[in-house]
């Protein structure tokens, strides 16, 4: 039990590749949710290809319907997190699965904080 | 101390001067003067600062005086050394009158037969003098080999404007104007080839020892690795400015190079031809029925596709290659 604590600890704490930055990298996430988050979307990366074909197959007028039944249940079969709609995006400071602006990846009270500080490069207070 | 050397040199060369030209005066018959006369001419004519014209008396004096030795030397020294001199001064070398005299005073002041020593020591004069000579107009190395292969090369007016225009090119251009320049070089060297002609060895041919030595250590271990990064990170100071810092961050990655280009990563070698006309992919399908008509459809969709490499587009074809021939059975019952 404890072991498995540790394990399961040990992989939340994500090391990033050696790479050649010197500078201090950070080295885990801001919680489980964003991990779980990262993997589907590497999975999501990896199945891409496999998942666009198969779709191909499936969205046809011209292939006969048992291809894309057997296409359909390919698909279904593919893990779960492959899926890209299972992607959510978060704030990337914060995790913040609501108020999150596209642009700039952040939740809006991070936004706000670093724009008030004058850290957001071309934003500046509203005032018409 | 020279000028007093100087002239203790001149009393002794006198004092010594005066057995030899006793000598000289029985064997010379030629119309030159006297080796005396010549010497007070030389101690007249002596001052610090020594006009052009007064050097060359000087050197006339001297080689005038050279051959009234080489006449003295004959006839009194034996051996293998004065013959030397004698060759030596046959080449007309003006030694300087002041170490004639040094010599002459010290051969005065050695207890010994002072117009032996006197002969040697003017013969290691001149030997010196000659390689000194020798060096100075670069004998050595003999440069009439050297320059025996050059030939002087006759530019064309049309020729010089050419490369004018070429260095100008290399300033304001700096995409693909540099192969004009580089051309005119390969010609001017193929014309004369490097090959050919006598060797001059003005280099000596290094070893290829260490070479050798080089390449049987294997490669790199990781600890040559680990040592590599450690002297990196070490010698790796922190940036001055904000230039050097934007330049490290370039290195790194996180700041893209200016003027931004669009096809950084992407490096597709295909020509158009091989994006649109992918039909020749489509020769494992069947050629007729609803899967080519589904292929051709596909390789519509691919061939508008600016965002794949040929390699990616290849690939998809490929799959579904895979995919039908897997289904065959399938399709058969249908």
């Amino acid at each position: 039990m404890a072991a498995g604590a540790l394990s399961w600890a040990l992989r939340a704490a994500r090391q990033v590749l050696p790479s050649p930055c010197p500078r201090q990298v950070r080295s885990y996430y801001v919680d489980w949710r964003m991990l779980r988050d990262v993997k589907r979307r590497k999975m999501a990366y990896e199945y891409a290809d496999e998942r666009l074909r198969i779709n191909a197959i499936r969205k046809n007028s011209i292939l006969p319907r048992e291809l894309q039944e057997a296409a359909d249940k390919e698909i279904a079969a593919l893990p779960r997190d492959s899926c890209p709609a299972r992607i959510h995006n978060r704030c990337v400071m914060t995790s913040r699965p609501r108020g999150v602006k596209r642009r700039w990846r952040l939740s809006r009270i991070v936004f706000r904080h670093f724009a008030d500080h004058a850290q957001m490069s071309g934003v500046q207070r509203a005032m018409w | 101390s020279t000028s007093s050397v100087l002239s203790t040199d001149k009393d002794k060369s006198a004092a010594s001067k005066d057995s030899t030209p006793e000598g000289v005066s029985k064997g010379q018959e030629d119309g030159a003067e006297t080796p005396k006369q010549q010497l007070l001419d030389i101690i007249g004519s002596m001052k610090v600062e020594v006009s052009y014209r007064k050097k060359l008396q000087q050197l006339k004096a001297s080689e005038s005086k050279k051959q009234a030795l080489k006449k003295l030397e004959g006839p009194d020294s034996e051996g293998s050394v004065p013959q030397g001199a004698t060759e030596d001064t046959q080449r007309g070398k003006a030694l300087n009158p002041e170490l004639v005299k040094a010599a002459s005073a010290v051969a005065s002041s050695l207890p010994r037969n002072k117009k032996q020593t006197e002969s040697e020591l003017l013969a290691q004069l001149r030997r010196h003098e000659e390689t000194t000579d020798k060096q100075k107009k670069g004998g050595t190395i003999n440069l009439r080999n050297v320059i025996s292969e050059m030939t002087v090369k006759r530019q064309t007016p049309a020729q010089r404007v050419a490369m004018l225009s070429g260095r100008l090119s290399l300033q304001v251009d700096e995409d693909g104007q540099r192969i004009r320049p580089e051309r005119s070089s390969a010609q001017s060297i193929d014309s004369r080839s490097l090959k050919v002609g006598k060797r001059l060895n003005i280099f000596t041919k290094a070893s290829r020892e260490p070479e050798h030595a080089l390449k049987t250590v294997s490669s790199p271990t990781i600890w040559d690795l680990e040592f590599a990064k450690e002297v990196a990170a070490v010698t790796a100071q922190p940036p001055r400015n904000g230039f050097e810092e934007m330049i490290q961050w370039t290195k790194e990655g996180i700041l893209w190079e200016y003027p931004i280009d669009n096809e950084v990563g992407m490096e597709d070698d295909a020509e158009f031809h091989e994006h649109i006309f992918l039909e020749k992919h489509l020769e494992g399908f069947p050629k007729e029925g609803p899967i080519r008509h589904f292929m051709e459809l596909v390789i519509c969709g691919l061939s508008k596709n600016p965002y794949l490499s040929v390699k990616q587009k290849v690939e998809h074809i490929e799959w579904f290659q895979k995919y039908f021939e897997e289904k065959k059975e399938l399709l058969q019952e249908i």
